[in-house]
Formats: structure tokens, sequence, C-alpha cells
């Protein structure tokens, strides 16, 4: 196997796992920061309904 | 009321001047990330990666003209390599006429002993034009939906009424621009020096859905009559394929930050622009008497096809 090329997976799989961690923590400080409390009635009215649609 | 209009002249000027300082980029090959004028007898190509020197401080390896002049061939002095050998200074003769797009050839770039290729460069400076060419081309004359039939089954599916087809437009529209300006970025800095392009497509449909759930998150807490209004369009986004289509033109043609948000914001205005026609025509065809095999989805095709006819009428337009 060329090194070079390992050498680009590598680099491949790293750099890809740096920007899905980097985005991911981003998307779970977002989503932390601007939570919103689900009202509790919606879960129970769509409980109670059919759900066939 | 007068200090908020001294404010909004205020932006409206920085963002100008904003745009024609950033304009001095655009190249015209995969592996030339950047060209520009320096002071005013130099031109610095930037490239993604390491080339020969020897390669590089040949000046015969260079012509270049102004693009009006092809026939005026400009003496390069010197070309000059930076340390790290992915920049290269041509130095000129005599000063350049800067206002003026430039033209430079180049033989096939050697970079670590590999071949890139002949490259064919732009050299410009004047920047609105090129924006609005590219807005109005992928807003009207390319439009995604009428030209490269992209898009389809959302615009089908939210064409019915004018309501949702212009919430659908404006969340797609907002969508598109966030993405595609990350995409660009992401690109530029990220892909290309790593020389990981042929992951393009797997790192914009991230980016693509990334940028749902994250309008999605912030506009439930900013703004809730808003995000009630968007309601399922948001999610739909991701179904939409214009959203992987501009990112994948943007990294094809090497647009730079502005050129890419005025495509995205091009894209998104057509995109908008169609639905809303579409649902104009299908309100009426409610009403219409529609042969049995041809009511619903058939006839929308029909009208599509008839609005693609009427599109083609933008094919000679341009502005600047």
């Amino acid at each position: 196997m060329d090194p070079a090329l390992v050498k680009l997976a590598l680099g491949g799989v790293a750099t890809l796992g740096c920007i899905g961690l980097f985005f991911g923590i981003g998307l779970a400080i977002a989503a932390q920061k601007f939570h919103v409390e689900p009202d509790p009635k919606v879960e129970a009215v769509l409980h109670t309904l059919a759900g066939a649609q | 009321m007068k200090s908020i209009k001294s404010y909004h002249l205020l932006v409206g000027v920085l963002l100008i001047a904003a745009l024609f300082l950033t304009g001095c980029e655009g190249a015209g090959h995969k592996f030339v990330k950047k060209t520009e004028f320096k002071d005013s007898d130099k031109i610095v190509l930037t490239f993604a990666g390491p080339v020969d020197e020897v390669w590089a401080t040949n000046v015969a390896n260079f012509s270049c003209y102004e693009k009006p002049d092809p026939d005026i061939v400009l003496t390069i002095k010197e070309a000059v390599l930076s340390p790290e050998k992915t920049k290269l200074t041509l130095i000129f003769e005599a000063p350049l006429n800067t206002g003026e797009a430039h033209i430079l050839s180049t033989t096939n770039i050697m970079s670590e002993g590999q071949d890139m290729g002949a490259a064919l460069l732009t050299v410009k400076k004047l920047y609105f034009g090129v924006l609005m060419t590219i807005f109005l081309g992928a807003a009207l004359i390319k439009n995604f939906v009428f030209t490269k039939y992209l898009g389809l089954c959302v615009f089908f599916g939210c064409s019915q009424k004018r309501s949702t087809a212009i919430g659908m437009g404006m969340v797609f529209t907002i969508v598109i621009a966030f993405a595609a300006t990350m995409a660009w970025a992401l690109y530029q800095f990220v892909l290309k020096p790593y020389q990981l392009t042929f992951l393009n497509i797997v790192v914009f449909i991230g980016l693509v859905s990334l940028s749902v759930q994250g309008v999605d998150t912030i506009l439930r807490k900013i703004n809730p009559a808003l995000f009630k209004a968007f309601g399922v369009y948001l999610v739909l986004v991701i179904a939409n394929c214009i959203a992987i289509a501009v990112p994948l033109i943007l990294a094809d043609n090497e647009y730079t930050g502005w050129e890419s948000f005025s495509l995205a914001l091009g894209a998104g205005i057509g995109f908008l622009i169609a639905l809303f026609l579409m649902a104009c025509v299908r309100e009426k065809l409610e009403l219409a008497k529609v042969p049995p095999s041809f009511q619903g989805l058939p006839i929308a095709f029909v009208t599509a096809g008839l609005f693609a006819l009427a599109f083609l009428g933008f094919s000679g337009l341009s502005i600047y």
C-alpha cells in the first residue's frame, strides 16, 4: 500500500471526525442554550389520538 | 428618525466597500486557490499545495495579458516563490491596469513531481457585476427547478396553496444561504488544503442537515410564532436536492465567499419564484375542467413544462 494513500485516508478520517465533533458539540450547546420546555398537554393529546396519520 | 437613516446608509456603504475589497480573487484552476493584484506591478498566485521551485521561478512558464487585449503580452520581470512554496509573486516590468481583468496562462503546474495541468487564470478586481450575474443566473436564467429539474418533489408537494409556497420558499432561502456559506468555508479552508475534495458530497450533506437542525433549534426559542408558521417545511428542506446542488456547483466553479452567497441567494429566490408561480396556477386549476386522467399531478407536470419553456425566454438576459 502506498504510504501517501494511507496518510490521505487517515488524515481524511481524522479531519472529518474533527468537523463532526466540532459541529456536534456546537449543536449540543445550541440545543442546551435555546432549550424550550415542551408543553405536556401536546404529548397527552397526541397520545389519546389514533395516530394513523 | 434621522439617526436611523444615517445608520442604514453607513451599513450600506460598508457592505458595498466590503464587496469591492474582497473582490480581488477568483481563479480558474483546481490547484490555484487565489489570484490577486498586489501593489501596482505584482500579481500573487496562491496554490493549494507546494509547487516546484524550478518550474515556478522560470518566467517563461507564464504569460499575461489584459482581457480585452490578448495580443499585447505583458512582460514579467521576475517570479518569486515564498519559503513555504505555495505563494508565487509575479513582478511585472510596467505597472498594471488593475481595473481591468487580466488573463494569466501557465504551462503545466508542477507540484512535488506531479503534473497538475496547465492553468488559464483570471485576475480581476471589480466584483459587483460578477455577483449580480451569478444571482440572476441562479434565480432566472438557469432556474434550478425549471431548467435543471432539481427539487421537483418539494416543488410539487408544496405548490398547492400560495401561503405554503411562500413559506417553503422563504425557509429554503434562509437555510440554503446559511448552508452554502458554510460549505464554501469548509471547502476552501479544510477540504482543499488537505486534498480531501473527493469527500465533498458527504460533507455537504452533513452541512445541510446541520443548518436545518440549527435553524430549527434557534428559531424554536427566538421566534416561536415564525417557527409555527414554518412548521413542517423546515424539515422538508433536507429532502430538497437543490440544497446539495448549490454547494457542489460552488465547489466545482471555485466560487469565492460572496459569489457562493449570491449563488445560494439566487437559488433560494429562484425556488421561491418557481413555487409561487406554480401555486398561483394550481389554485386556478382546482376550478378548471381537467380530463379525469390528467387530474392532480399530471396536469401539474404539464404546467411545469410550460413554465420551463417560458423560462427559456430569460436565456439572453444580462445586466452588467
